[in-house]
């Protein structure tokens, strides 16, 4: 990972970049010029306390909100002034299923696919389904699934358009040990397939799975580097870079 | 992308949900009977009273507020489950999202009208309208879309706000004040004495403005109402 500035003769290998980014709310700015890339295929963990500007960084990137100051390119496309091949091309999963829990998985899964306009939409939804377990439930509402359950739909809904981006918002936050082993037995399955972003407060897993680490902290990024870090010298440059390390 | 399929996606998902829960739907029935059982009592000041000429006003007050319910519901579970997140990330016009929540709202209000209509006629019209019933239709549907139209655009703007269901009754009923005269207007004269289509074609092309004007204030805002 490096500045956009010192990497413009590999812009084609680029899926991600941003450069001096902004973004204020009201009075307080929250991302104060941020500036990194990412590779094709590259998975940036991204770290930092509550507050640091993590998950604004994460939905500028996927065009739900918009930046204040600086340019922010997705796939090649700048995600303000042409946002529509950014959104076909990214895949977000959150902590929040964005799921619409009094339809059934099936129909869920059948609108987002007509959203998107997937071609073989019913082939998808059952190969998606059968990929994550869930075939015997497809016809039963959300409401009555897990959290884990839940889960593992928002990733169908995510991927069920082949985007070439993912983007992780905190995507193991209030799931069960079971849940987190088939959370990451998917994300292993189509870790080749696509270039990834997580936001994550687990250390462990963002050391497990970033190609590139990042530290944000008050809208600024304090720390950048590739990885091969291990788990305690990152956990004292956390504490060194952030005031508040007892989040870890 | 098809926008076509992604209207009839998002209306199909808007209709599939409320025919499931029947939030709406049920709530709005309720309010419309009740409000005219309690104009049925609150205008029965004496036994043979005439009605006829308030008869446009009871009707089409019933159904603003009505409607109101109904629009703060369109967008709440949206909100509130963080679809809205899932949709708005979605390669879809924003005029293709309004389009279809303002079909959707219009075929909740007209599934609504098919159950109020006929009992408001047996408790306040006591003339037979058969005859006028196409003028009828026509000013019930543009009054509708003119309802639905304004109604999901500034449901979208508040539903960002802290006090959404505050805040969309005191932008939308000054707003539609033009749409309850000219329906209120017709409906009374055809109701009353019976009209042509010339009697009431100042107040249809009235309608028919109001409807245009809000079509293209939401093609050209609905992108900014939706965002941040």
């Amino acid at each position: 990972m490096s500045d956009p500035a010192d990497r413009r003769d590999g812009a084609t290998s680029l899926e991600i970049e941003v450069a001096g980014l902004r973004k204020t709310f009201g009075r307080r700015e929250v991302l104060k010029g941020l500036s990194f890339s990412l590779e094709r295929g590259g998975f940036l963990s991204i770290f930092g306390p509550n507050g640091a500007g993590k998950t604004t960084t994460l939905r500028v990137l996927a065009t739900l909100l918009t930046a204040g100051a600086g340019t922010v390119r997705v796939a090649g496309h700048d995600v303000r002034d042409d946002p529509m091949p950014v959104r076909r091309t990214i895949g977000l999963i959150s902590h929040n299923p964005m799921l619409y829990l009094d339809l059934t998985a099936h129909e869920n899964l059948r609108f987002y696919a007509d959203m998107y306009g997937v071609d073989d939409r019913e082939a998808r939804i059952t190969e998606l389904l059968e990929r994550l377990e869930l075939s015997h439930r497809r016809h039963d509402v959300v409401r009555t699934y897990s959290k884990g359950m839940r889960q593992r739909l928002a990733i169908a809904r995510a991927i069920l358009h082949r985007p070439r981006v993912l983007l992780l918002d905190e995507p193991h936050s209030g799931l069960d040990p079971r849940a987190v082993d088939i959370l990451d037995g998917l994300l292993a399955e189509i870790r080749d397939e696509h270039t990834f972003v997580m936001v994550t407060h687990n250390i462990a897993k963002g050391l497990d799975w970033g190609t590139d680490l990042m530290i944000i902290e008050a809208g600024r990024i304090v720390y950048e580097h590739a990885a091969g870090v291990d788990h305690a010298s990152f956990s004292a440059v956390y504490r060194e870079h952030v005031h508040d390390g007892s989040v870890l | 992308m098809n926008g076509r399929r992604q209207f009839m996606a998002i209306l199909r998902k808007d209709l599939i949900r409320e025919l499931r829960t029947r939030e709406m739907i049920i709530s709005m029935i309720l309010f419309v009977l009740l409000a005219m059982v309690i104009f049925h009592y609150a205008f029965s000041v004496k036994e043979d009273a005439d009605l006829t000429y308030f008869t446009g006003g009871m009707l089409w007050v019933t159904f603003i507020f009505a409607m109101l319910l109904g629009l703060n519901r369109s967008f709440a579970q949206e909100k509130d489950e963080r679809c809205l997140d899932g949709l708005l990330l979605c390669p879809v016009d924003r005029v293709t999202i309004f389009l279809a929540k303002t079909a959707g709202n219009l075929i909740f209000l007209l599934i609504i009208q098919v159950v109020a209509v006929p009992v408001f006629t047996l408790f306040f019209v006591s003339r037979s309208y058969v005859g006028d019933l196409p003028q009828f239709l026509v000013v019930l549907l543009l009054a509708d879309l003119g309802i639905c139209a304004l109604g999901t655009l500034l449901a979208t703007i508040s539903m960002s706000t802290r006090s959404r269901d505050l805040l969309l009754p005191i932008i939308f009923l000054p707003l539609i004040v033009p749409v309850l005269i000219a329906a209120t207007g017709a409906t009374t004269l055809i109701f009353a004495e019976g009209a042509g289509f010339g009697d009431l074609l100042a107040r249809v092309l009235f309608l028919l403005g109001f409807d245009a004007i809000f079509m293209v204030a939401a093609y050209g805002t609905y992108d900014f109402a939706i965002g941040e």
